[in-house]
């Protein structure tokens, strides 16, 4: 087994605080420039780091925060003190995903991981090499489609969306239409969603 | 949970009644100890001084300055731009306990520019002391509290002095950060600089007088006096730099006043309960007004006016919950009226969003170093000793400590 590969480029966007085999909800403080996108993919490693956890952001919320509360009840707050907490203070933040595969050591799995990461495991953004690397198989798809209570459409055409930026510019429509492709295939017997989704991705790639 | 809440409910209770009996007793004493400030107002003024210093070892009057000491000032208007700048230290004390010996000082500031439309900058700046020199003074004793606290104050100037010597944020360049659709991390994080002038308040969430050194004065220690005079110097660059210098006290137990005024009526010691100037200047002023000025009576306040910094000292009544807060100042501030309007001005309008100036709200959150913080420092240390073949163990008492300090609910 080889060693996770390591990506300069990930950045913390979060701690596990709970999770299960189907997902991990994290926390942390950090700027609003920092905080990552809906439909976005991360890392949290689990088995005592012989694997990763591959995540898919589906909800993002702002924790309460006594500050904010208080400077939200104030007359009309100073727009230093405004820009204070909208891009310089850390705000808490809480990010929920659902596990979309794992990697082994030797390659991506596209299945549920064998164990969830540990409490306050570290969980970073996958970067752009990453989501080429982990979204070159669509195999994911079903563990998305499935899960029960969730925007999916919304989340699956926002995760295409990033994918697709991930990959030079002449890759990206290719990608779009071969997602697009897998999509159909998948939800058959529903030509609504379908179509719903077809529509999103046509309309993020302009075409 | 050890704490017994069946045990400590009657005390609670008696706590709560003796409360209440001081209050009642000190709402009696209280108008007369406003009659007493007037009256003090009147005396000739070496009468004053003549009553003051004659004053028992036991209280400590304020003295007075150039102003009536009953005056009541109006709030001034407020500069259309003011940088506010803030900075507060917190520590993590030395532990015989923990896997290695070491002391840590966290410094958090703030540097805002009001009416730029900017965000402001903040910063962290976190030195862990761990060589002998830290780790002892100068008597060969290992350092103790009033020390580190002494460097920490230290740092806190030092960095407010870092701060007015730097370049200011300014308006009139770059782009807007508000007017910029959709902000990215470079325009956030890198506002553009200038040397735009304009007035600088420096604020301190403390006392400007070098507390450990008052304290250890008698002892004239050369570590001691190396703290103050490095207080000393920053205090020389935040005047020369043409900023106004506070320090800032919120809900002020001090009673420099109220033993001035009893003093000037010959009624030193006062008659229980001893009031505090908090609640002398809360019957006395109204919302956003300030008192006179007055010179703080500490012995170390002597050097501080030998090196040009003595501090004087008014009562602010913020227009907030809390109400009287205490601001001291240096006598360069003080004798500057320009100055003295940007400190009034400038903290009463920084109380409206959060009770207390909101600069000194964030330079704390900054600074503070909280059980997390502390625990993750601790991994860090104990992994760097291993990787140089030392034990990173604690005490096997921290050990015991930490195995029943963090109680776990077991869910049936």
């Amino acid at each position: 087994m080889t060693p996770f590969p390591a990506a300069p480029e990930s950045r913390l966007i979060g701690r596990v605080t709970r999770c299960s085999i189907q997902g991990f909800v994290g926390g942390i403080r950090m700027t609003e420039p920092d905080i990552p996108a809906f439909g976005a993919l991360c890392r949290a490693p689990a088995q005592g780091g012989r694997s990763q956890v591959i995540g898919l952001i589906y909800e993002i919320s702002i924790e309460d925060d006594d500050l904010a509360r208080q400077l939200a009840a104030s007359d009309v707050p100073q727009e230093e003190v405004r820009l204070d907490q909208q891009f310089v203070r850390p705000i808490p933040i809480e990010i929920r995903a659902l596990s979309v595969g794992f990697h082994d050591g030797d390659g991506y799995l596209y299945d549920l991981p064998p164990q969830p990461p540990n409490t306050l495991a570290d969980i970073f953004n996958l970067p752009p090499s990453e989501v080429r690397q982990f979204t070159a198989s669509l195999a994911f798809l079903p563990l998305v489609l499935a899960a029960p209570q969730l925007p999916t459409d919304s989340l699956l055409a926002a995760t295409f969306r990033l994918a697709a930026q991930a990959r030079p510019e002449s890759e990206r429509r290719a990608f779009l239409v071969s997602a697009g492709r897998e999509c159909a295939r998948l939800l058959s017997g529903d030509l609504g969603r379908v179509n719903n989704l077809v529509r999103s991705l046509q309309g993020q790639h302009g075409s | 949970m050890s704490l017994d809440l069946r045990q400590v409910l009657p005390q609670v209770e008696s706590l709560g009644q003796e409360a209440a009996r001081r209050a009642a007793a000190a709402s009696i004493r209280l108008p007369r100890l406003a009659q007493l400030l007037l009256d003090a107002a009147r005396l000739d003024r070496s009468e004053l001084e003549h009553r003051l210093a004659a004053a028992p070892a036991t209280a400590h009057p304020a003295w007075p300055t150039d102003e009536a000491i009953d005056a009541s000032f109006p709030l001034p208007a407020h500069p259309p731009r003011l940088r506010l700048l803030a900075a507060d230290g917190s520590q993590v004390y030395p532990d015989r306990h923990a896997a290695a010996f070491f002391y840590m000082v966290n410094i958090g500031s703030i540097d805002l520019l009001q009416g730029s439309g900017r965000p402001p900058q903040t910063a962290t700046h976190s030195n862990l002391h761990f060589d002998d020199e830290d780790l002892r003074d100068t008597r060969g004793l290992p350092v103790d509290t009033h020390l580190i606290n002494a460097r920490r104050d230290a740092a806190e100037l030092k960095e407010l002095a870092r701060l007015v010597e730097g370049p200011v944020l300014s308006e009139v360049e770059g782009p807007v950060l508000s007017e910029v659709e959709g902000p990215v991390l470079s325009e956030v994080e890198g506002p553009v600089l200038s040397e735009v002038e304009g007035p600088t308040l420096a604020l301190l969430d403390n006392g400007l007088l070098l507390w450990a050194a008052s304290q250890e004065q008698k002892a004239a220690r050369p570590d001691v006096q190396r703290v103050l005079d490095e207080y000393l110097a920053a205090l020389d660059v935040l005047r020369d730099s043409g900023a106004a210098l506070a320090g800032y006290i919120s809900r002020p137990r001090g009673a420099n006043v109220v033993d001035l005024v009893e003093a000037a009526a010959a009624e030193a010691g006062g008659t229980p309960p001893r009031l505090t100037d908090r609640l002398l200047f809360g019957r006395h002023l109204q919302a956003h007004m300030r008192s006179a000025r007055f010179r703080h009576p500490a012995r170390i306040n002597d050097e501080f006016a030998a090196r040009g910094h003595e501090i004087q000292f008014f009562y602010l009544h913020t227009g907030a919950q809390d109400g009287i807060a205490r601001v001291e100042i240096p006598h360069w501030v003080a004798a500057d009226a320009a100055r003295m309007a940007m400190v009034h001005a400038g903290i009463v309008e920084q109380c409206r969003l959060t009770g207390v100036p909101y600069p000194l709200v964030r330079a704390h959150e900054l600074a503070l170093v909280g059980q997390d913080d502390r625990r993750a420092l601790d991994g860090l240390v104990q992994a760097a000793l291993i990787r140089h073949g030392i034990s990173g163990l604690a005490s096997q008492k921290a050990q015991t400590k930490r195995w029943t300090g963090r109680r776990r609910r077991h869910q049936l």
